[in-house]
C-alpha cells in the first residue's frame, strides 16, 4: 500500500472580490479529511472485544502452540484443508500487514482437482514457505543469505546479506522466494517471526475466516517424509527439502487429483547474463581446450588464441555480473561452498580467470615452454568450471534441467564452438572444421530427438517443457533450426573453398553455430518449467 | 548452514554476514497502538478509525489506519459484529484501486478536460434541452449499488423531481430485483428477515444458487462458526468450493429449481413436516398451494432436475427433520428467466415449514453489492423515495412535505425497467442518459446489443471513479467521482445494517463525491432551490430517517453517524419508539444482547419473530406458478448450456477497481477462461489451459479451456467479470422482476488451432 504523492493545492479560496462559487467550495471539502475530529469520541476507545482478530487478542490461541519450540523443535504452519475454501484472505492480509510492495505477495492460494469418474473433487490450497527441515534456498545460496534459526526453526532470509542472484528460486521447488526488481533482492515469508515472539499469530493466522491456517510445533528429526510423498497432488517430491507444513484433510483425495493449472504452459524468464556467460565461457573453456590439445601434441599456438579464449572468457564473467541485483557483496561467495554449486561454481571460475591470465601471459612473454602445461591446467580448471555450470542447474531438480540434457547440451557447447573457434583462429584449419561441424550435427539432431520424444510422451517429466518449445518457443526453436543449417551451409563452402574465401566461410560457420548456441540457451532458460505449488490462476 | 566462527570474530562475523541494515528495515514491524498488534513500521498509524467495507453486501467493518487523517493501511474489525476481524481480499485491498493512475481527474467533455463549471453547464443544457424536445420520458438514469443512501436519495430526487424525468434504474436490477420483488409480494415489504447469526443457529442450512465461499467469505465464516453441527446443503449445477465444502450437493440441471422446490415442498407434505399451526395462523393461500404441487411427484422431479428420487427423499427428510432450517440463495436463483417464483418457491418452503422468524432459520436472500439495500429502499426508481408508492396519494404527500417540494413535482407512474432503458435507447425513444457507477457495456446481458443501443444516444454522461471503463469511454461527458474512503455516507448490508463510511483519503485531481457532483449539478439545473438543505451526507441522512417514520424499516431510533459508529451498524427497523422502550428489547427476538444501555439496539436481530408480516392482513402468501422451459435450450448447433457466475473472490464486478490492485491481479486469472468437464474436452479434443472459441447466437469470443470435473457434462461455466462473456449471454428476463437471466444459454465450443 503506498502513500499518494502530496496532491496539488488547487481549492484554496480565491483571493480578493472573486465570489466564492460552489465549485471552489466542494472542492475545498472534498479535501478535507475530518474522520478523526468527528468520530474522535470514538477513535480513542481503541480496541472494544468481539471476535478473533489482530493482535494478542485470545480468539485465535486455539491456532497458535502453548509454549514456543524446544530443542530439536520447529515452528511449522499447519493448514487443515477442510476449511480453505479459497477465499484468499490469507494473501491479501500478508500483504498488507507485512507491508509488502504493491505486487508482492509470499502466500498464494491454488486449487487442486479430481474425481473426472465419479463425484467431482475439488480443493483449494493455501501455501507460503514451508520452512524446510532441510531448505534448498538456503543450501543454494551463495552467499548465506538463508537461516534456519536455532530456537524456532524459521527459515529466514537476510535481505541486506542477499546479492540478488536469484538462485534460490531456482532452488526452491515451491515457487516460494520473490525477486524484487527494484530493491535488487529476494524477500519471502519469515512466518512473521516478531509476531510469534510476541504471542501474537502471524498475519494469514489472523486473517483466515475459517481459521484453516493454525501454527504448530514439530520435532524436526520427525520431517523425514517418504520418497514420493507430496504436500498436496502435483506439488515437489518432499523428501527433496523435507517441506515442515502440514495439511491436513478427512476427505479422501481422488487418485487423478492434479492441480488446476496441470499443463498450463508458462515461458519463464531468459536470464540475459546468464545465457551470455553460459555461452562465452563455454565457447573459451573449449578454445582453451583445443589450445591444450593442440600445446599438449607439440604443435605451435598461436598467442592471438590465447588472447581470444582468455578475452571471451573476461566477457562472459563480466557480463553474468549483471545478473546479480547487489554485486558488491558476491565476495562472500566462499560462504556457500559447503554447500553451494553457485558458491562452487565463482570459486571455479575465478580459479579459470587465474589460469587463462597465466596462459595469456605465457603466451605474451613467449614462454612457450610452459604453455602445454599451463594450457593444460586451464583446460582442465575451465572443464571442472563448466560442470560446476552444469551441476548448477542440474541441482534445481528442474525436469528440464536433468542432468544428461544439461551435461550434453553445456559440454555440446564446449565441443562444438571449441573446435569451431580453433578452426577459425588455426587458418582456417579444416580437420578442426570437419570436427566441429560432425558434433554440431550429433548435437542438434540428439537434442531434436530428445525434444520429439519429450513432446510425443505425455508422462515424461519433460513433457510441458517440450509442449513450451513446440507451442510457446517455436520461433526460437526454428530459428535454432535455421541457424545450423546455415551453418552447415557455410562449414561445407569452408571445406571445399581455400584460401581468404575459406576463411570467410569459416567465420560465418563459426558464426552461425555461436548464434546458434545462443539462441539453445534461451530455450534452456525460457522452457524450464519450474515446480510449484499447485496454481491455478494463471491463465 | 551456521557459519561457524570462535567468538573472538564477531566482528568479522558481522562484516561477512549482515543480519540487520536498510533493506532488513524495510519490513520491520512494530506494535500499532489501537488494538492492533504488529504492524509495519513504514505504515503505523497516529490514529484508527472504522468505515464499512465498499465491495459486497456483506458489509464488513474494516479499521482505517490513520496518519494526519489520511488513511495509510487497514486492516478487518474485530470489534465489528458483522466481520468479527475477518476480511476478504477486496476489503483488504479498499484503499488500492483509490490510487490507480487512470482516476479521472477533471470532467471530460467529448474526451476533452474541462472546468467544473462547464462539465455542470453542458450537463444542464444538452439534457434540458432534449427534455424540452422529447419529453420526460426521453432522458434515464441508470444507477447503482455501490453509492451511499445518501448520494442514492439524492440522485433519485433529483432526477425525478428536480429535473423532472420519468425513467430510472440501478445496476440492482441485475442482481437483487428479483429478491426484492418476491419478498415484496410474498411479505408485503422487501425485507429480508435474517440476521447473519442466523449461520451460527442453524441445523439445516440449504444454500441454492448461492457460493458463499468465493462470493460471501465472511459470511461462509460465520457458517464455519456453527457448533451444531450443521448440515450444509448446496443445490448448485456445478461443484463449487461451497459444494466441496457442504454436506450434501445437489448437482440439478440448470434453472431445474424451480421444479425440484415445488417437488421438495410435495414431499414434505407427503411427509407431514407441514406445520399447519403455522400456516394457519400466519399466512395465506396454502390450500391452492398444496393442489398446486400435485403435480409434482418425485418421478417428474427426477426426471426434470437430473437427481435421483433417492437423494429428493433425502433432502426433504433433512428439512422436515429439523427445528431449524435456513434457506439461503444468491444470484443463481435471482438470474432465472422465472426467478420470482423460483425466490417463492424458497420462501414457501420456509412458511408451510415454520421456519421464520425463529433463530437458524428463514428464507433469506444474500444480496451482492454494498448497498443494494439501500437502493431498494430510497433509489426512488421504481418505488417512490423511502419505499412509498407513488400512486397512493397518503405516501405522494408524506414524502412531498418531508422534502418541502410540491406534490406534483412527483411522477405518478412508475419507471420502466432496465431492460426496457436499453430497449427504449434502442428504438430512439431515450436520448439522454446518465449512468453512475455502473458498466453496462460490460455488464449488460446481451452486451453487443447494449452497446449498439448506447452509440445511438445523444447524450451519455457517465459519472464514475475511471475514465476508462467500458461505459465511461463512450461517454459524451466523463464527470470524475470520488470512491470510497474519500466520502461520507452510510451503506445498508444484507442483514439490513446501517454501516457508516468515512472520508480517509483526498480523491485525486479534482474528483468530488457523488453527492458533492450532485450539490454541483443540481445548483447547475436551477440555482438548487429545492435541495438547499441537502448540504451534507449527514444532513440527508436526517431526511431519510424522517421518510422512513411509520415504515417497516423506520430508523428513527438512530441518532446519528456516531451511534451508527458505536453501535457496529444498527439492523433496521430501529424506531424512536423501540429506542425508547423500557425493555430495549425489540419485536423481533434478540439473539444476543447488546451493551446495558437501554438505547442500544441488541447487536443482531431477525424480522417476523411475531409472525406478523407486512400485507394488510399480516400474513405471507403463498406465490406460484406453472415452471417455463429454458428461453435458449442447448440443441446439435450449440450443445452446451454456459452458466456464469462470480470467478474468484479477488474479482468484483466487471473489474474497474479489482483489476487496479496488484495483489487481487495475482490471485485472479488475468484472460477470460471456461470451465469444460474433461469428457467433453476429451471429445473435441481439448487440454487443458489450451484456447478455445465460444460461439453463441449472439457473438464469438475466445477463452483459455479449463477442464474440470465440477462442471457436468454438457455445461461449461465463464467467471463474468471478463468482457468478453456477456457478449454471449442471452437477454432474457424474469417477467416479474425484469432481472436478466444470466445463468443459462446455449453455445458451442471448439478449440482454437495454434
Amino acid at each position: 500500500m503506498s502513500l499518494r504523492p502530496p496532491e496539488p493545492e488547487i481549492a484554496a479560496a480565491p483571493a480578493g472580490d472573486v465570489e466564492w462559487t460552489l465549485v471552489d467550495q466542494l472542492l475545498a471539502e472534498q479535501r478535507t479529511l475530518t474522520a478523526v475530529e468527528r468520530f474522535s469520541q470514538w477513535h480513542e476507545q481503541g480496541q472494544h472485544g468481539g471476535g478473533r482478530g489482530q493482535g494478542t487478542g485470545d480468539g485465535y490461541s486455539h491456532l497458535m502452540p502453548a509454549a514456543p519450540p524446544g530443542p530439536g523443535e520447529q515452528y511449522r504452519f499447519e493448514v487443515n484443508l477442510d476449511a480453505c475454501t479459497g477465499c484468499k484472505a490469507c494473501v491479501s492480509a500478508c500483504h498488507s500487514l507485512n507491508g509488502l510492495d504493491d505486487d508482492e505477495a509470499w502466500r498464494d492460494v491454488g486449487s487442486v482437482i479430481g474425481g473426472r469418474r465419479g463425484e467431482a473433487w475439488q480443493q483449494t490450497v493455501t501455501t507460503a514457505c514451508h520452512h524446510c527441515a532441510d531448505p534448498a534456498c538456503a543450501s543454494g545460496c551463495p552467499v548465506a543469505a538463508y537461516e534456519k534459526e536455532a530456537d524456532t526453526g524459521i527459515v529466514r532470509h537476510l535481505d541486506d546479506q542477499c546479492i540478488g542472484c536469484q538462485y534460490c528460486i531456482l532452488k526452491c521447488p515451491y515457487d516460494v522466494p520473490k525477486y524484487s526488481k527494484r530493491l535488487g533482492i529476494v524477500r519471502k515469508c519469515d512466518m512473521c517471526v516478531g509476531r510469534l515472539r510476541e504471542g501474537e499469530a502471524p498475519a494469514c493466522v489472523q486473517a483466515c475466516p475459517t481459521g484453516a491456517i493454525a501454527i504448530r510445533i514439530v520435532r524436526i528429526d520427525a520431517i523425514q517424509p517418504e520418497s514420493g510423498s507430496r504436500l498436496v497432488p502435483g506439488a515437489f517430491d518432499s523428501a527433496y527439502t523435507r517441506p515442515a507444513t502440514l495439511y491436513r484433510t478427512t476427505r479422501p483425495i481422488p487418485a487423478d487429483a492434479r492441480p488446476a493449472d496441470a499443463g498450463a504452459l508458462r515461458v519463464e524468464h531468459a536470464h540475459w547474463p546468464l545465457i551470455w556467460m553460459l555461452t562465452l565461457t563455454q565457447l573459451s573453456v573449449g578454445l582453451f581446450t583445443a589450445l591444450a590439445v593442440l600445446a599438449l601434441a607439440g604443435k605451435p599456438v598461436p598467442s592471438a588464441a590465447v588472447f581470444s579464449a582468455t578475452g571471451v572468457l573476461m566477457a562472459g564473467l563480466a557480463v553474468s555480473v549483471l545478473h546479480l541485483g547487489r554485486p558488491l557483496g558476491a565476495w562472500r561467495f566462499f560462504l556457500g561452498l559447503r554447500t553451494s554449486w553457485m558458491s562452487r561454481e565463482i570459486l571455479a571460475f575465478n580459479a579459470l580467470a587465474g589460469c587463462a591470465t597465466l596462459a595469456s601471459g605465457a603466451a605474451f612473454f613467449g614462454q612457450d615452454r610452459f604453455m602445454p602445461a599451463i594450457l593444460g591446467l586451464t583446460a582442465l580448471t575451465g572443464l571442472a568450471s563448466v560442470f560446476t555450470s552444469v551441476m548448477i542447474y542440474v541441482d534445481t531438480r528442474r525436469p528440464y534441467w536433468n542432468a544428461p540434457l544439461t551435461a550434453v547440451r553445456f559440454f555440446g557447447t564446449v565441443l562444438t564452438l571449441g573446435t569451431g573457434a580453433a578452426a577459425a583462429v588455426l587458418g582456417p584449419d579444416k580437420s578442426w572444421l570437419g570436427t566441429s561441424m560432425g558434433l554440431l550435427a550429433l548435437l542438434h539432431g540428439w537434442m531434436q530427438a530428445r525434444v520429439r520424444r519429450a513432446w510425443e510422451d505425455d508422462d515424461s517429466p519433460w513433457n510441458a517443457s517440450a509442449r513450451v518449445i513446440r507451442l510457446r518457443l517455436r520461433g526460437i526453436m526454428d530459428s535454432g533450426d535455421a541457424l545450423f543449417l546455415t551453418a552447415l551451409l557455410c562449414g561445407f563452402c569452408a571445406l571445399i573453398t581455400g584460401g581468404m574465401a575459406s576463411a570467410v566461410w569459416a567465420a560465418l560457420y563459426f558464426s552461425a553455430l555461436l548464434a546458434g548456441q545462443v539462441l539453445d540457451r534461451m530455450l534452456f532458460f525460457t522452457a524450464a518449467m519450474g515446480p510449484r505449488m499447485t496454481g491455478g490462476c494463471r491463465s | 548452514m551456521k557459519l561457524k566462527l570462535p567468538a573472538k570474530a564477531e566482528a568479522l562475523q558481522k562484516l561477512v554476514r549482515q543480519h540487520g541494515g536498510p533493506l532488513t528495515s524495510r519490513l520491520v514491524r512494530e506494535p500499532g497502538a489501537f488494538g492492533l498488534g504488529q504492524v509495519p513500521s513504514r505504515l503505523k498509524p497516529d490514529a484508527v478509525t472504522t468505515a464499512v467495507c465498499g465491495f459486497c453486501a456483506t458489509g464488513c467493518g474494516l479499521k482505517l489506519h490513520l496518519r494526519d487523517g489520511h488513511a495509510v493501511n487497514l486492516s478487518a474489525d474485530p470489534a465489528y459484529p458483522v466481520n468479527l476481524g475477518m476480511a476478504c481480499p477486496k476489503g483488504w485491498e479498499a484503499l488500492t484501486p483509490l490510487d490507480a493512475p487512470d482516476r479521472g481527474l477533471t470532467p471530460l467533455l467529448e474526451g476533452k478536460p474541462v472546468t467544473w463549471q462547464t462539465a455542470a453547464g453542458a450537463f444542464a443544457t444538452r439534457m434540458k434541452r432534449i427534455l424540452e424536445e422529447h419529453g420526460p420520458e426521453s432522458v434515464a438514469v441508470l444507477s447503482t449499488g455501490q453509492i451511499v443512501t445518501e448520494e442514492m436519495a439524492f440522485l433519485g430526487a433529483f432526477a425525478k423531481f428536480g429535473m423532472g424525468l420519468h425513467h430510472m434504474d440501478s445496476n440492482t436490477r441485475q442482481c437483487m430485483a428479483t429478491a426484492a420483488v418476491a419478498y415484496k409480494q410474498s411479505f408485503g415489504f422487501d425485507a429480508p428477515p435474517f440476521t447473519y447469526a442466523d449461520f451460527e443457529e442453524s441445523d439445516v442450512l440449504v444454500f441454492m444458487g448461492s457460493n458463499p465461499c468465493i462470493a460471501h467469505p465472511i459470511m461462509w465464516q460465520r457458517v464455519m462458526m456453527n457448533r451444531r453441527n450443521p448440515k450444509i446443503v448446496v443445490i448448485d449445477p456445478r461443484r463449487t468450493e461451497t459444494a466441496q465444502a457442504a454436506t450434501h450437493h445437489c448437482a440439478i440441471r440448470p434453472k431445474s429449481d424451480l421444479v425440484l422446490l415445488y417437488g421438495l415442498a410435495r414431499l414434505l407434505i407427503e411427509k407431514g413436516a407441514v406445520k399447519h399451526d403455522f400456516v394457519e395462523a400466519h399466512t395465506t393461500g396454502y390450500e391452492a398451494f398444496a393442489e398446486f404441487i400435485e403435480g409434482f411427484d418425485a418421478a417428474r422431479v427426477s426426471r426434470e432436475t437430473g437427481l435421483t428420487e433417492a437423494r429428493l427423499h433425502e433432502i426433504a427428510d433433512l428439512i422436515a427433520g429439523h427445528e431449524r432450517v435456513s434457506f439461503w440463495w444468491t444470484m443463481g436463483v435471482n438470474q432465472g428467466h422465472e426467478s420470482t417464483r423460483t425466490a417463492q418457491a424458497i420462501i414457501n418452503l420456509a412458511l408451510m415449514t415454520g421456519n421464520m422468524g425463529r433463530p437458524g432459520t428463514g428464507a433469506n436472500s444474500i444480496t451482492g453489492q454494498c448497498n443494494a439495500m439501500g437502493s431498494r429502499l430510497f433509489a426512488n426508481a421504481t418505488s417512490l423515495l423511502g419505499g412509498h408508492d407513488a400512486g397512493k396519494p397518503a405516501d405522494r404527500a408524506k414524502v412531498a412535505g418531508i422534502l418541502g417540494i410540491p406534490e406534483d413535482r412527483i411522477p405518478p407512474q412508475s419507471a420502466v425497467t432496465y431492460d426496457q432503458i436499453i430497449e427504449r435507447i434502442a428504438d430512439g425513444r431515450i436520448k439522454g442518459l446518465w449512468v453512475l457507477a455502473t458498466n453496462p457495456s460490460h455488464s449488460w446481458i446481451d452486451s453487443e446489443a447494449c452497446n449498439r443501443a448506447l452509440e445511438k444516444l445523444d447524450f451519455l454522461v457517465v459519472q464514475d471513479m475511471y475514465p476508462t471503463t467500458d461505459t465511461a469511454k463512450r461517454a459524451h461527458l466523463y464527470l470524475p467521482a470520488a470512491g470510497w474512503g474519500e466520502k461520507d455516507g452510510t451503506f445498508i448490508n444484507a442483514e439490513r445494517r446501517i454501516g457508516v463510511v468515512k472520508k480517509v483519503r483526498r480523491a485525486p485531481g479534482q474528483a468530488l463525491s457523488d453527492f458533492n457532483i450532485l450539490r454541483l449539478l443540481a445548483e447547475a439545473w436551477d440555482g438548487g432551490g429545492m435541495f438547499r438543505g441537502w448540504t451534507s451526507p449527514e444532513a440527508v441522512f436526517g431526511i431519510l430517517k424522517q421518510l422512513s417514520a411509520g415504515q417497516p424499516f423506520d430508523f428513527t431510533g438512530i441518532e446519528d453517524y456516531s451511534m451508527l459508529c458505536k453501535e457496529g451498524g444498527i439492523q433496521w427497523p430501529w424506531s424512536a419508539a423501540e429506542a425508547q422502550g423500557s425493555a430495549g428489547q425489540p419485536e423481533g427476538a434478540a439473539v444476543q444482547a447488546g451493551s446495558a444501555a437501554v438505547t442500544s439496539p441488541p447487536r443482531e436481530r431477525r424480522l417476523f419473530a411475531d409472525g406478523r408480516f407486512f400485507h394488510t392482513d399480516g400474513r405471507a402468501k403463498f406465490l406460484f406458478e406453472a415452471p417455463r422451459p429454458l428461453p435458449e435450450p442447448t440443441d446439435n448447433a450449440y450443445p452446451f448450456c454456459l452458466l456464469t457466475g462470480r470467478g474468484t473472490s479477488a474479482q468484483w464486478h466487471t473489474n474497474t477497481r479489482t483489476g487496479k490492485s496488484d495483489v487481487l491481479r495475482k490471485l485472479h486469472p488475468q484472460h477470460c477462461l471456461v470451465e469444460i468437464h474433461p469428457m467433453d474436452a476429451a471429445l473435441l479434443r481439448i487440454r487443458n489451459q489450451d484456447r478455445v472459441i465460444i460461439t453463441s447466437r449472439r457473438a464469438t469470443v475466445e477463452a483459455t479451456a479449463i477442464l474440470t470435473p465440477c462442471v457436468q457434462p454438457g455445461q461449461c461455466f465463464m467467471p463474468m467479470h471478463y468482457e468478453e462473456v456477456n457478449r454471449l449471454t442471452l437477454a432474457s428476463f424474469d417477467p416479474h422482476s425484469r432481472q436478466p437471466s444470466y445463468k443459462a444459454c446455449a453455445v458451442r465450443i471448439g478449440r482454437k488451432v495454434e
